[in-house]
């Protein structure tokens, strides 16, 4: 997909993706007694793929446990036959890997586990996975991501060196890097790289089309591609979650064929069961209203700090930079500090003001409504 | 009021205000000079800063996060200061991102010191402070303590933890904490306090009036085959459940509580009993 793809035209390719479900089975239904969930909802068809070069077969929708409390949600997962769990060093201080070890138990080998480091050097990265897999109750994680790294700057040789290292010690059976953002040059860096078994990425329906492009690269490269944020905000998203659309987001990822495995943070056993229902279906054309009806919702408003703005307004304003300091103000009651953004930017282009040109220079590919936005962003800070 | 209290007023605001923007300076502890620019994010943009750690933060409401990076030699002390929507949010995060094994310091609301990072909550601020140093295994506990004391005798807000933790019963006890969402991992119970004990977990949540409470315990009790009453509190049912073993949960005014992963349900009734006569 060419990166001048509509948004539209991009919620439209997850619509026409064949679902990849030759792989389904039923889920193991837990009969015994009185389960947690006794919502009578038939058991969820399970569909799996293979997660790049790495061979490991996994289930489309995993399970992202950085924020799940009670350990019960993750033993059901793994009881409902789910085979991905992801972690991090980094999650409250530790204490998440330690609940993921204790609620897999014995079930630790059944499933593919992974964990990150967010060290800064070879030493402590190693460190830090004796750590986790003390903590993990395991002698290996099957793939140890470095943390949150999102251009090739942020990747020293060292770092590189520690991942080979872990993998020849038996420590971890895989390695890869996660990344929140930068993906369209970072992608491309790690399947050039040829080191890198798995990338976990932030991709979600709101996303820049291109993302898509640097997904394919990755994949064919024989990249393992696992997605995060895949409800574009999480369960806090309320505006998602109030139309029902959760779930049509999850579908959304899940029905792009190179993507091996979604990791949705879970935190009760009807989210879980929720998520598991994205396996069963295609995206279909109502999925496609929900998500479509919420970006439009947001089109105007919601600056995806893409960068393709920069360097096309007329009086030289760095669009992003201004239209972050409003989403200070408008969307997160943040005005003292949305101020102090935009009077940081310097006076010159704190005095400009956007109803003086006779047409905005600045298109925004998404449709952000840039000269209004600014005007608003002046009238309220400057 | 008195005349010299008026007089007095100014000048007393005057400190507090001054006292509540000095708390994060590196200044705070002589020969620790600060390094790079002040940090700042908001719930729109912490994941540049924490990845998905961030859930966490925002799960409990965080709001705003401030920082700075103090220097000393070759060690460098990452200082973070996040806001929280209210005193039980960060009380709540704190207990989050502590180590359970440990004991909790009184230290604002809570707190501790270890040989490489320091944690503590007063009032709607949760402070992280972690120490980087070549050596892994330096310990700067005293530089750490240093300016934990200093700072929380700056920060402004409640500093004692919340009262809901004193009605768990003490024995056995091992740890406890402020789940933000879906206690027991059962959407119900939206938000609580959790204690953890050698053997098994008791809960509090707050609802809103009795009436929702009593609508959240119906729908709970909805959800376990064979669950039966028991006398506990206002009303209460027992089951035994594939994850949560022998539970039991009860209402008492428009408090939910209870007792899970028990072996037996009555064990589970037995123990709840003991917390509902706690709770006010």
């Amino acid at each position: 997909m060419k990166a001048t793809t509509s948004r539209r035209d991009f919620l439209s390719a997850g619509l026409a993706l064949p679902v990849l479900s030759a792989g389904s089975r039923m889920a193991l239904w837990q009969s015994s007694e009185n389960p947690i969930p006794s919502n009578p909802r038939p058991p969820a068809k399970l569909s799996y793929r293979t997660l790049g070069h790495t061979g490991l077969k996994v289930t489309t929708v995993g399970f992202g446990c950085m924020i799940t409390s009670d350990p019960s949600v993750v033993q059901r997962a793994v009881d409902l036959g789910i085979t991905y769990f992801d972690t991090a060093r980094g999650y409250q201080h530790g204490n998440n890997e330690r609940m993921v070890g204790a609620a897999l138990g014995n079930k630790r080998k059944q499933v593919v586990l992974s964990t990150k480091t967010e060290a800064r050097d070879k030493a402590g990265q190693l460190k830090e996975l004796d750590t986790s897999l003390a903590e993990l109750n395991t002698d290996y994680v099957d793939i140890w991501y470095l943390h949150g790294k999102n251009s090739p700057a942020d990747i020293h040789d060292d770092m590189i060196e520690a991942l080979q290292l872990a993998k020849q010690q038996g420590k971890a059976r895989f390695v890869g890097i996660s990344t929140h953002s930068g993906q369209q040059q970072l992608l491309p860096w790690m399947a050039q790289k040829g080191v890198f078994d798995v990338v976990l990425t932030a991709f979600n329906f709101s996303m820049d089309p291109g993302m898509e492009q640097a997904i394919d690269t990755a994949a064919k490269a024989g990249m393992g591609v696992v997605a995060m944020k895949v409800m574009a905000g999480g369960s806090r998203n309320q505006k998602l979650a109030q139309n029902g659309a959760m779930q049509a987001a999850l579908k959304w990822v899940i029905n792009h064929p190179n993507v091996a495995t979604t990791i949705p943070s879970m935190t009760d056993m009807d989210q879980l069961e929720e998520n598991l229902q994205a396996m069963e279906g295609a995206f279909s054309e109502g999925d496609h209203k929900l998500l479509a009806a919420h970006l439009e919702r947001i089109q105007p408003f919601y600056c995806r700090m893409c960068g393709k703005c920069e360097g096309t307004c007329a009086k030289c304003l760095p669009v992003a930079d201004v239209l972050r300091c409003l989403t200070y103000a408008d969307g997160y009651g943040q005005f003292a500090l949305g101020r102090e953004r935009f009077l940081e930017l310097g006076s010159e282009q704190v005095a400009v003001r956007c109803g003086d040109c006779a047409e905005c220079t600045v298109k925004c590919p998404f449709g952000v409504q840039v000269s209004s936005r600014m005007a608003r962003a002046q009238e309220l800070f400057a | 009021m008195t005349a010299s209290h008026l007089v007095l007023l100014p000048t007393l605001l005057a400190a507090g205000m001054a006292c509540a923007q000095d708390y994060l300076s590196c200044q705070l502890v002589p020969g620790w000079a600060q390094s790079g620019p002040k940090r700042q994010y908001t719930a729109e943009n912490l994941y540049d800063y924490k990845d998905g750690a961030a859930e966490a933060y925002l799960s409990y409401g965080f709001t705003r996060m401030q920082g700075i990076d103090c220097k000393s030699g070759g060690t460098t002390l990452t200082i973070d200061v996040s806001e929280m929507n209210d005193a039980d949010s960060a009380y709540g995060i704190f207990t989050a991102n502590r180590d359970p094994r440990l004991p909790i310091a009184r230290i604002g609301m809570g707190g501790q010191i270890q040989p490489q990072s320091a944690l503590f909550a007063k009032g709607n601020h949760y402070v992280e402070i972690v120490a980087i140093d070549p050596n892994p295994n330096a310990d700067h506990t005293a530089e750490l303590r240093t300016f934990v004391t200093r700072m929380q005798e700056r920060l402004e807000g409640r500093d004692t933890a919340p009262e809901a933790l004193d009605w768990f019963p003490k024995d056995n006890l091992a740890s406890t904490r402020l789940v933000p969402e879906s206690v027991l991992g059962l959407k119900q119970l939206k938000r609580g306090y959790v204690a953890t004990y050698k053997q098994g977990q008791a809960f509090i949540v707050l609802e809103a009036s009795p009436e929702s409470a009593a609508e959240v315990l119906k729908e709970l009790r909805e959800r376990f085959d064979g669950a039966f009453s028991v006398t506990v509190g206002d009303e209460a049912f027992q089951a035994k459940a594939q994850y949560l073993d022998g539970i039991c949960i009860f209402r008492k005014g428009r408090y939910l509580g209870g007792y899970a992963n028990l072996p037996a349900p009555q064990e589970a009734a037995s123990q709840a009993a003991k917390l509902a006569a706690s709770i006010p």
